[in-house]
């Protein structure tokens, strides 16, 4: 959900400080509040689930005619529009907003679909706001302090599942902390890879399309500390 | 068969399931969590795949983790163990939704037996004596009528939820009027239902549980009971079979009931039903465990049947090729569950590493356990490390190759419960097989190791 965070980054300046709030709080929702998501989904014959904790709104929703079996595959790309409140409204009866709607093909489809790939992730901007500018402090000095004292990092997969290395996931793009490197596939959601620090993209260990397990090593990353010189060579 | 099973769980059990699997002929894959990563199963099987981090929310408790890692690891089946997502409805269908097989009851059939209040009732309907209680308590007026026809002292329990919440035993008609308020708000703050019934109360009361199976063609067998009555807080401890609760014609009439009654409510795989016995020997269904339990070991050295290669082909679709007449039970059988808690302190759940560890052998003698020098026991699941076992022809032969056996189990590195099996196999209660579910909690851990040290 790499684009949510960008999104933010135009709004307010783009500082690191907001950057990070966001993409913890995008991993938090991929991680514990996604799948279970989907799990619950899969189960029903609704066409779509909204949920909202704090500033966030999740809102899945179950593409047309997918049947059983076939959402894990997940081809299709999913659908990241912007900040929830009124949605897109497709796929959905002329039902008021946050009501969860039967999805049209729930009746061929059975109530044993597989997994909605259409996710929205996104945050009210007023309420984004807010976050930035208290959470800015702590998270920008937390940050400096594992920053500085080794010249090498490696992003690891976030979830179980299948590989799908970015377009920044090429030797010698410049990265920062937070981008997007690419995502694994778990049951149709994907589940973004944030580069853990600044640096320069090195090797990929895993080739795209492959089974990757949680915090198996993905992509290496020379760092571009800030005090450069002396702490890598320390590091050394 | 399954070509490749996935083993959604950790510890002993996965070691079971993985030691069935290698039986069948089939592969099996390990899901584990970063915590488990060293673990015995995930370097044993076939293939092993993390699937999240130590907290099992986010591995063992998580659907799509698990169901992910099947499917790239190209299983066709996921055993959920015991525990966890094991009796988990939404997660069978889930699992159904993917192509894969849940191993276990079919989602439908986990859905009927979800409540324990309505599979009380449906197994009732079909000739299983049921605890006697009430419908739902409407006011206060109606909850004293019913506990009056029921007769004191009873139990208030809430309809939803479970662990205790909302459950109060009470013994006069005053009590039951103070207990009541505060179960309704301790129910509706911990599951937003404040719905409450009384169930009989029974105060020196035996857990016996009959083991079944019955396959995808409505046939089914029994596997006789095991009494599970010493434990703690409502935990288990030690179980043995045959009861030495009931006469044989009375264990033979309850299991016979007990499997009637299961295969007439539709119910498929393996699974246990649970009874309390009251003092005059009279059983009363509770409630039916969808799952392989903790204690199967001990109906499998009683019978010989391997409960989890069965439980494996049922899932399958293969029929289960037992007539009663084939189920024959052998002499007796003990289990004694070994848990990494200090029974001197509280039960206190402990963690480390094991520096020495051997298990103890000869005749009629098994251990089921993850354990070996050098394995850290994680903090974050529960503290079981395994489980000896014991046959013997006899009640005395068991006990006392149960006792030879807990003299040479050697744990090191973190404190264990062997003394309160090896005080147990001293105490004049358990000889004389007349243990009650109230027993160990009434004396208290750090009393019943005294006493049977001064003896």
């Amino acid at each position: 959900m790499p684009e949510a965070g960008r999104q933010r980054e135009r709004q307010d300046g783009g500082s690191d400080a907001s950057r990070q709030v966001d993409h913890a709080g995008i991993a938090r929702l991929a991680d514990e509040l996604l799948p279970a998501l989907i799990a619950k989904l899969s189960t029903t014959d609704l066409g779509e689930l909204e949920v909202r904790e704090g500033e966030w709104h999740v809102r899945l929703r179950r593409p047309y005619g997918v049947g059983p079996g076939e959402g894990r595959r997940a081809s299709d790309k999913p659908s990241r529009s912007q900040p929830g409140h009124e949605g897109h409204g497709h796929g959905r009866a002329g039902v008021e907003g946050h009501r969860p709607a039967r999805s049209p093909g729930s009746g061929s489809g059975s109530g044993s679909t597989g997994v909605a790939s259409g996710v929205t992730a996104g945050s009210g901007a007023a309420s984004a706001a807010t976050n930035g500018s208290s959470g800015g402090p702590r998270s920008g000095s937390a940050r400096d302090t594992d920053g500085t004292d080794r010249s090498r990092a490696i992003a690891t997969s976030p979830a179980v599942g299948t590989f799908n290395p970015g377009s920044r996931a090429v030797s010698g793009t410049r990265v920062r902390a937070g981008d997007s490197l690419g995502t694994v596939d778990m049951l149709g959601v994907p589940q973004d890879i944030p580069a853990p620090a600044d640096g320069i993209v090195g090797q990929t260990l895993v080739e795209a399309g492959m089974a990757v397990e949680y915090g198996q090593e993905l992509i290496r990353l020379e760092l571009t500390a800030p005090a450069a010189p002396a702490a890598s060579a320390e590091a050394r | 068969m399954f070509r490749r099973i996935l083993i959604a769980n950790r510890g002993e059990i996965a070691l079971r399931i993985l030691r069935a699997c290698r039986t069948l002929g089939v592969e099996a894959v390990v899901a584990y969590s970063e915590a488990d990563r060293d673990s015995l199963p995930a370097q044993l099987a076939d293939e092993a795949i993390c699937i999240g981090p130590a907290d099992a929310r986010r591995s063992y408790l998580s659907a799509p983790a698990i169901i992910s890692a099947a499917l790239v690891t190209g299983c066709d089946a996921i055993h959920p163990g015991y525990g966890f997502l094991s009796e988990d409805e939404t997660f069978a269908e889930v699992v159904r939704a993917h192509d894969l097989t849940f191993i276990g009851p079919p989602p439908d059939v986990l859905d009927r037996f979800a409540s324990k209040e309505g599979t009380r009732r449906l197994l009732g309907g079909f000739g299983l004596p049921t605890i006697p209680g009430s419908t739902m308590i409407s006011d206060d007026d109606h909850a004293l009528r019913e506990a009056d026809k029921i007769g004191y002292p009873v139990l208030i329990k809430p309809s939803a939820g479970g662990g205790g919440k909302g459950m109060r035993m009470v013994r006069t008609s005053r009590e039951l009027e103070s207990a009541i308020k505060i179960c309704r708000s301790e129910a509706k703050s911990a599951f937003g239902d404040d719905s409450l019934y009384l169930e009989k109360w029974l105060d020196d009361n035996r857990h016996v549980e009959v083991q079944v199976a019955v396959d995808r063609f409505g046939a089914g067998v029994h596997f006789g009971e095991r009494d599970c009555s010493v434990q703690r807080r409502h935990q288990k401890i030690l179980e043995e079979g045959p009861t030495p609760a009931l006469s044989a014609e009375a264990r033979a009439a309850l299991a016979d009931k007990a499997i009637k009654a299961v295969v007439a409510a539709g119910y498929e795989n393996v699974g246990t039903l649970e009874f309390l016995i009251d003092g005059a020997g009279n059983a009363y269904f509770i409630e039916i465990n969808c799952r392989i339990q903790v204690e199967h070991p001990v109906t499998e050295l009683l019978t010989g049947i391997d409960l989890v290669t069965l439980q494996i082909k049922i899932a399958a679709g293969e029929p289960l090729g037992l007539r009663q007449s084939d189920v024959v039970t052998r002499g007796h059988a003990i289990e004694f569950r070994i848990n990494a808690e200090d029974p001197a302190h509280d039960f206190r759940p402990g963690a480390g590493v094991i520096e020495r560890y051997h298990a103890p052998g000869g005749p009629g003698v098994r251990m089921d356990s993850h354990l070996y020098p050098g394995y850290e026991v994680p903090p974050y699941y529960d503290s079981l490390l395994g489980k000896l076992i014991v046959w013997g022809p006899d009640r005395p032969t068991a006990i006392a190759r149960g006792r030879a056996a807990l003299e040479e189990l050697l744990v090191e590195g973190v404190t264990t419960n062997i003394e309160i099996h090896r005080a147990l196999l001293e105490n004049e209660t358990f000889l004389e097989g007349r243990m009650t579910t109230n027993l160990l909690d009434r004396v208290g851990g750090a009393a019943f190791l005294a006493a049977a040290a001064a003896r």
